[in-house]
């Protein structure tokens, strides 16, 4: 072991054998530029191989290493240990998901809801497929922000409402649908504005704005949310219907 | 720096966590505690600006009253001047103010108005929100003081 080392109290859980989860403590060697996911790598290689997570890209693109670390929903392959110095350093699995095994989260739910916005592009006219649909630079940034998402699922572990109303469409996909409706060649209508506006949808955000906080691809659902908000309101008072 | 075929997964969770044929056992449902306002500032910031409401909401019902109890013109009318009553009053304009400022502050990022292929700029949005305020209150303000006379 070098000098320096860290703890990592990682949660553990094995629905066959623990009622509960519960916390289990490794010393590793520290590095300044080790993450918390070379944490969990190091302990799995050198001394616990039945601890379970998920990981891939190891650079913040592939979103599966969503994880709690001291709290906080973070990626555990851009969450530096030396920013959690002296330790020791909690890495639990995301909250509002349910635990299959250690920090391995059941996603189903949002894969349900993200299929529910149809976060593709919908074409009334000229299929996609059939040919090119040119759009402008300024067209391309009206929604790129939105685009960014990597459904890491670290802004729906802290939204509160998620929490209370587990059927919450919920921020990333909300973000999504709103990365569509605001495409020059998506031709949606209200397709798939009816699904984000029903029960379930925009109206049970409460705007704590958390979700933005934790993002860490920089895109902001809190403002997908309130502008789809503004926008159907404005629909319904308009006899132009907001557009 | 570790090797990338060091992976994480058990071979549960690898392989969508196949059970070799048993029933899955049940997942653990993991809810943010109900004490989950308090774990960051910006989440007790929101639960404070939302309480604000309520005294605020007050102060609304309390000013209805009062328009009711004015309805014979101001002749007749004494409004309440006790010092508890002037605390709260400033507490919850102080309140109100926040609100509004917190609100518009963020108008720019809400209000999206289409300009061709643009938006106008978040910060017009933001300064004419703030314009409009100033015009309701100067409006609404020279309305009560000007009808009470
Ligand atoms: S919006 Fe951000 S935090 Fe939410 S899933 Fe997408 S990338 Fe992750
Ligand atoms: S391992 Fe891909 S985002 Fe962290």
């Amino acid at each position: 072991m070098p000098d320096k080392t860290i703890t990592l109290s990682v949660t553990r859980f094995d629905p066959d054998l623990d009622p509960e989860p519960r916390q289990q403590s490794y010393e590793i060697p520290f590095k300044d530029d080790m993450v918390v996911l070379d944490g969990l790598n190091w302990i799995k290689t050198h001394l616990d191989g039945s601890v379970n997570y998920r990981w891939s890209c190891r650079m913040g693109i592939c979103g599966s290493c969503g994880m709690n670390v001291n709290g906080t929903p973070k990626l555990g392959c851009s969450a530096f240990l030396r920013d959690y110095l002296p330790g020791p350093v909690v890495v639990e699995p995301l909250p509002n998901f349910p635990v299959v095994r250690d920090l391995v989260i059941d996603m189903s739910s949002f894969m349900e809801k993200l299929s529910a916005v149809k976060p593709w592009i919908i074409r009334e006219q000229g299929a996609i497929g059939t040919g090119e649909f040119l759009q402008t630079p300024a067209q391309t940034e009206q929604y790129r922000q939105f685009s960014m998402c990597i459904n890491c699922m670290l802004c729906y572990s802290a939204c509160p409402v998620i929490a209370i109303e587990p059927e919450f469409i919920g921020p990333a996909a909300i973000a999504l649908a709103r990365r569509y409706e605001l495409d020059s060649r998506d031709q949606a209508g209200d397709e798939r504005l009816r699904t984000i506006t029903a029960s379930d949808g925009i109206w049970d955000c409460s705007f704590v704005g958390e979700c933005s906080a934790v993002c860490p691809k920089g895109v902001d659902p809190a403002r997908a949310i309130q502008q789809t908000k503004f926008d159907s309101t404005l629909g319904v008072l308009l006899p132009w219907g907001g557009k | 720096m570790l090797g990338r075929r060091e992976t994480g997964l058990g071979e549960d969770a690898a392989s969508g966590a196949s059970t070799g044929g048993r029933e899955a056992a049940p997942a653990h449902p993991n809810r943010l505690p109900t004490d989950w306002w308090r774990r960051n500032p910006r989440y007790v910031l929101y639960m404070l600006r939302e309480f604000t409401a309520v005294p605020i909401a007050i102060w609304m019902v309390w000013f209805l009253v009062e328009i009711g109890r004015a309805r014979g013109g101001s002749a007749g009318y004494r409004p309440h001047q006790s010092l508890a009553f002037v605390i709260f009053s400033v507490v919850c304009l102080v309140f109100a103010v926040w609100h509004s400022f917190t609100f518009l502050r963020l108008s720019g990022l809400i209000v999206r108005i289409p300009l061709g292929e643009r938006t106008v700029p978040a910060s017009a949005i933001v300064a004419g929100s703030f314009g409009l305020l100033i015009v309701a209150t100067v409006v609404v303000g020279g309305l009560l003081i000007l009808g009470g006379r």
